[in-house]
């Protein structure tokens, strides 16, 4: 049962993210665009629980409006390397030989490379943004959820239903992805619940950099990134997102980890 | 450096501070009792210099701690507007304007013992003013020759009268080097020697390069032979030495001046200003600045894909201006160290003229912008450079100001090269910029704000016939009157076709412990350590 | 197939990969909108300086005579010169290792010597509050962004109680050990909460496992089971991991190094994709590849070592 609290947790604080997401309207008191200039970097008070920025935005509002920019970035910064891997994944651990060879060639480039580094040099060719963020995730992530599917798949691959379906006559595409795939991809699921944890980390990373989600739109880590100037005047800008960003991680750390018990993946 | 504040082509003069005047009334750093003798000084830089040639170099990181190595024959005072003697000690123009004789100061030496001669001096002048040579050529594009009358008389005779020789003397490009020392360097062209012998420059300035490792510290020990005399009457510097400890990030910085780590440190950030003044610690100086800060518009009839570009009429760019409300932007911006500006020159630039830059006045934007054939507004972009705080600042202020007349603004952060090339090949609709004179005459900013023939007037594409004519006629004005007459239209007309949207003026902010005395910055941003001094 | 046959394929499968690296990095560099003489010479130089200066870097050849350029200057042994800071590329890199290495090698000490107890603690009392509690901490490390750690830690220990410097990397063994604990610490924060959650798994994966029910049945002392089994495997997962990891831990040195001023190679990458500095991005590229492989190498080779298994 006790195994069970965390991911319970978990889930509650996703939960609780994505109808921060889905209708912010219902929880922020105020427009999280509107300059209050009688308000300037106000510290928490009634008006404001979480005190105003420097154009006297209401935090808590910003922070909650964010957590739809967060949720899009966890689920696309994620997404595209869960297919591509996947898919890249399958395909070399089922048909190995020199497409493995080639596979274990590229991923070797990729992750000796600085990941950080690598992706800020695909935001700095594409330009910023949202979209080129995914984009240069997708390029470098692709290969963990490569790696794990097709450690899998060679697993599977020598299962008794693999034999079973050549038998009977199936074809190679059935086989693969309506029996191999389902049977390979537990682990892969479970990784990427925590990888959002990482994606979001990463925006925030590249909002430090000014080269993530562009303003107004604004996700946590710019929010962080914009109060770090008031790191000690007021603390307030920088702190309400900050604990937005760590419960949102929790959030999907305790998802990922109780999943991978619930299903019982290794990890 | 673009890095901070957008425009790279800024710089400063060389040296300075005369001996006498050091505290100048309204200026900040202060040396009330006898300046302290020996020691060090831990000074915080946001970024390292990257070459110490003052003729090719082109960043301000460079030019504003040179002035600590070179000397020119004059040099800019203190309050930035005018000049006093240098290596020169006189000077007379004749002819009509196009003469001057400059007397040498006599008993010089350079910092490592060898007297300075006249040969360096005319070597040096020849050398800054090849067109081959760099960015800095234009600024003493008048001299047509430079002769020895004697060891110690220099003579230019000039291709035309010249309102700002005597500027253009006192600023870093025409720094005397020793010839023989530089010609000695490894290399065959004028570039290799000068890359040789900027990894151990030696001039006459007060302090010389010790050790430098780039991108993190660089140490300059006093210069054992400099002329100045300090208070004292013994020769300056007084410190002993200066480090540059090199910290990009601004509340690193600021956290070891609080801890004591750095006697002081430049660009604090304008939010941190109020805080850093209500430390017992720490003095913050806010030294007057050319520094402007403006949004460049793009004026070309087209964008670069082809699309009607709508700031190219002038009612569109005058709305623009009205819809601004530059005090909240100096309140959100600055935390209100800044002021309006008044001009597209800093107030503190000669010849200024002031006016009243376009009121806040949202009634009038919308009126104008109607009158354009834009009712419902449009829609449009400005560049900047990633991660600056006061950029995003004043963009995300500007994108609520115009969204009250219908003009949507998307914000593009860029990385500071892919920004360069954009604006370069006039690919933009707008960009944040700020300027800050390198020279004390109103030539050069007009030149490239203004003048089209230089770089289209920031690459706006904005031409105004009138205005090109008038300054290349205040070019060769050495009346003062008729040129501030000149300097006036051009500084209207300007205001009136709004090819930038004008925001404000900033002084520059640094901050040091309360000990760590004696720091000047000029107007034109050099850094002056020779008075500087730490107290016990 | 035998160990030494193994080792060498092994490494045989390096020199391709070193050779995709170059061309990949060669290829994006010059993919960067602008170019390093824009970059450094600002908005409004000239276009005549800026063609002459960039054919004297020999930029304005054509791609494919540039990449051979830059291949046949590492065969030679030079890396080129750096266009931002006109020194060779080699001094700037032997300038900024050490301060990288010290640093993750610390910051890799640091989460090993906080996460091996921790984890064991954590496995032992599965689902118990001490295992909640160790593990929660460990998810805040593994939430939070790492810039906002190092600010704290900055504010904190070094501003506050004056227990460490502010940033920097000061003079000798002693004093960059001193200067590089905070970021370090920074550093290994994230590195901490993976290493933890990894080894939890591998020790309770172990603890249920068959061999350690037989060893019981035979006999052997509890104590003794979790020293011979638990502990080599337990190993065995924290050097899988440490391996994996030095290359995400050399990515984040970018950002800590950043806000501790820290004199490393992080930084000067950075610092080099933002000026165009082609040699410098390359050549950089490419030794922090070449230290990757090396640790990849010593996690193999370490590994086989431990685990008679692997390599056969």
């Amino acid at each position: 049962m006790r195994a069970k609290i965390p991911l319970a947790i978990g889930m509650a604080l996703l939960l609780l993210m994505l109808v921060c997401a889905a209708v912010p309207s219902w929880f922020a008191p105020y427009d999280p665009l509107e300059f209050d200039f009688a308000a300037l970097l106000a510290a928490p008070s009634p008006e404001h629980l979480f005190g105003t920025d420097q154009f006297g935005r209401d935090m808590l509002s910003r922070t909650i409006y964010s957590a739809r920019i967060d949720l899009q970035i966890a689920v696309f910064a994620m997404g595209g390397p869960l297919l591509i891997g996947s898919l890249i994944g399958l395909l070399v651990g089922w048909y190995g030989g020199w497409a493995d060879a080639v596979f274990g060639r590229l991923a070797d480039v990729v992750v000796t490379f600085p990941f950080l580094v690598l992706v800020i040099a695909i935001v700095a060719i594409l330009g910023p943004g949202l979209i080129n963020m995914y984009i240069a995730v997708a390029c470098v992530g692709w290969v963990v959820y490569a790696r794990l599917m097709r450690g899998e798949v060679r697993v599977q691959k020598a299962a008794d239903y693999v034999a079973a379906g050549r038998v009977l006559g199936y074809s190679t595409g059935r086989i693969l992805f309506r029996h191999v795939l389902p049977n390979a991809v537990r682990p892969v699921l479970v990784y990427a619940v925590t990888d959002m944890a990482l994606a979001i980390l990463l925006g925030s990373s590249l909002g430090y950099l000014g080269l993530g989600a562009q303003p107004p739109e604004a996700e946590w880590g710019a929010l962080i990134a914009d109060g770090r100037n008031f790191f000690t005047t007021a603390p307030w800008v920088s702190l309400t997102p900050g604990v937005a960003i760590v419960l949102a991680g929790l959030g999907f750390s305790l998802a990922g980890d109780g999943l991978a018990a619930l299903l019982d993946v290794k990890r | 450096m673009s890095k901070v504040n957008g425009l790279t082509r800024r710089a400063s003069l060389a040296l300075a501070a005369s001996f006498s005047a050091l505290p100048v009334m309204g200026l900040p750093g202060t040396a009330q009792a006898a300046p302290v003798r020996g020691g060090k000084m831990v000074y915080g830089r946001y970024a390292d210099s990257l070459f110490l040639d003052p003729v090719l170099n082109d960043a301000n990181v460079d030019i504003w701690v040179m002035t600590n190595l070179y000397d020119t024959l004059l040099l800019p005072t203190n309050d930035g507007v005018g000049v006093q003697p240098g290596l020169a000690t006189k000077w007379e123009m004749k002819n009509g304007g196009k003469t001057l004789e400059l007397t040498l100061r006599e008993g010089v030496k350079f910092a490592d013992g060898a007297p300075m001669t006249a040969d360096d001096v005319k070597w040096s002048l020849d050398r800054c003013r090849n067109p081959k040579n760099g960015p800095w050529t234009d600024l003493v594009a008048s001299i047509d020759s430079v002769s020895i009358a004697s060891p110690t008389m220099i003579v230019l005779v000039l291709k035309h009268p010249d309102p700002s020789i005597l500027a253009a003397l006192a600023t870093f490009n025409t720094a005397v080097l020793p010839k023989k020392l530089f010609e000695a360097a490894p290399g065959t062209t004028d570039e290799e020697k000068a890359k040789a012998y900027a990894e151990k420059p030696v001039g006459t300035g007060p302090f010389m390069l010790s050790s430098w490792q780039r991108g993190v510290s660089m140490k300059l020990v006093r210069n054992p032979h400099y002329w100045k005399k300090g208070e004292d009457g013994k020769a300056l510097p007084y410190l002993d030495e200066v480090e540059f400890q090199i910290i990009p990030d601004d509340s690193t910085r600021l956290l070891k001046l609080k801890a004591g780590e750095l006697h002081g440190t430049e660009f604090v950030p304008y939010s941190r200003v109020k805080e850093l003044k209500a430390e017992k610690d720490i003095r913050m100086e806010l030294w007057p600045s050319t520094k402007v800060s403006y949004i460049t518009l793009n004026c070309h009839p087209k964008l670069k894909d082809g699309t009607d570009n709508p700031l190219s009429n002038v009612k569109v760019r005058q709305a623009l201006n009205y819809a601004v409300n530059k005090d909240a932007i100096i309140a959100i911006v600055t935390q209100g160290l800044g002021v309006p500006m008044t001009s597209f020159m800093s107030s503190t630039t000669p010849l200024h003229h002031k006016q009243t830059l376009y009121k806040a006045d949202v009634a009038k934007a919308k009126a104008l912008l109607k009158e354009a054939g834009f009712p419902n507004g449009f829609e449009t972009s400005c560049m900047m450079v990633a991660g600056n705080q006061d950029g995003l600042n004043t963009l995300t202020t500007l994108q609520q100001m115009w969204a009250a007349i219908g003009v949507k603004l998307k914000i593009e952060q860029l990385d500071n090269p892919s920004l360069t090339k954009r604006y370069r090949a006039e690919d933009f609709s707008m960009r944040t910029a700020s300027w800050t004179n390198d020279i004390s005459d109103p030539g050069e900013i007009t030149t490239y704000f203004a003048y089209f023939p230089n770089i289209g007037s920031l690459h706006s594409g904005w031409q105004n016939k009138k205005v090109d004519a008038l300054y290349l006629a205040s070019n060769e004005e050495v009346d003062v009157k008729k040129r501030a007459a000149q300097y006036k239209e051009i500084q209207e007309i300007y205001a009136a076709e709004a090819p930038i949207v004008f925001l404000y003026e900033t002084p520059y902010p640094v901050a040091f412990r309360k000990n760590a005395l004696g720091f000047v910055q000029i107007p034109l941003g050099n850094n002056l350590f020779e008075t500087a001094y730490v107290a016990k | 197939m035998n160990r030494g046959a193994w080792l060498l394929g092994r490494l045989a499968q390096i020199v391709p990969s070193f050779l995709l690296i170059g061309v990949v990095v060669f290829v994006l560099a010059r993919l960067l909108p602008g170019d390093p003489m824009s970059a450094m010479l600002g908005d409004h130089a000239s276009d005549a300086t800026i063609a002459r200066l960039n054919a004297q870097l020999g930029l304005d050849q054509s791609i494919p005579v540039q990449f051979l350029a830059f291949v046949e200057g590492i065969f030679r042994g030079e890396l080129g010169v750096s266009i931002a800071y006109r020194v060779p590329v080699t001094q700037l890199i032997a300038e900024r290792l050490p301060a990288t290495l010290i640093l993750t090698g610390l910051s890799a000490v640091i989460g090993i010597v906080v996460a091996v107890p921790l984890a064991f603690i954590a496995a032992m009392r599965e689902n118990q509050w001490p295992d909640l509690v160790i593990r929660s901490v460990f998810q805040v490390g593994l939430s939070t962004p790492i810039f906002y750690v190092g600010l704290l830690l900055l504010t904190v220990f070094a501003a506050q109680l004056h227990l460490f410097p502010v940033g920097g990397y000061g003079e000798g063994w002693a004093d960059h050990l001193w200067h590089l604990f905070l970021p370090a610490c920074t550093l290994a924060f994230s590195f901490a909460a993976i290493l933890m959650r990894s080894l939890r798994g591998a020790i309770l994966q172990v603890l249920t496992a068959e061999f350690v029910d037989f060893a019981r049945a035979k006999g052997l002392r509890s104590r003794l089971i979790l020293g011979r089994h638990v502990l080599r495997n337990a190993l065995i997962a924290t050097v899988t991991l440490v391996g994996l990891h030095v290359g995400s831990l050399l990515g984040g040195a970018v950002i800590t190094e950043s806000v501790f001023a820290v004199p490393g190679v992080g930084r000067l990458m950075v610092e080099s994709i933002f000026a165009r500095d082609y040699p410098v991005i390359q050549s950089l590229t490419l030794v922090l590849a070449v230290l990757v492989s090396l640790a990849f190498l010593v996690t193999d080779i370490v590994q086989m070592w431990l685990d008679p298994r692997v390599g056969r």
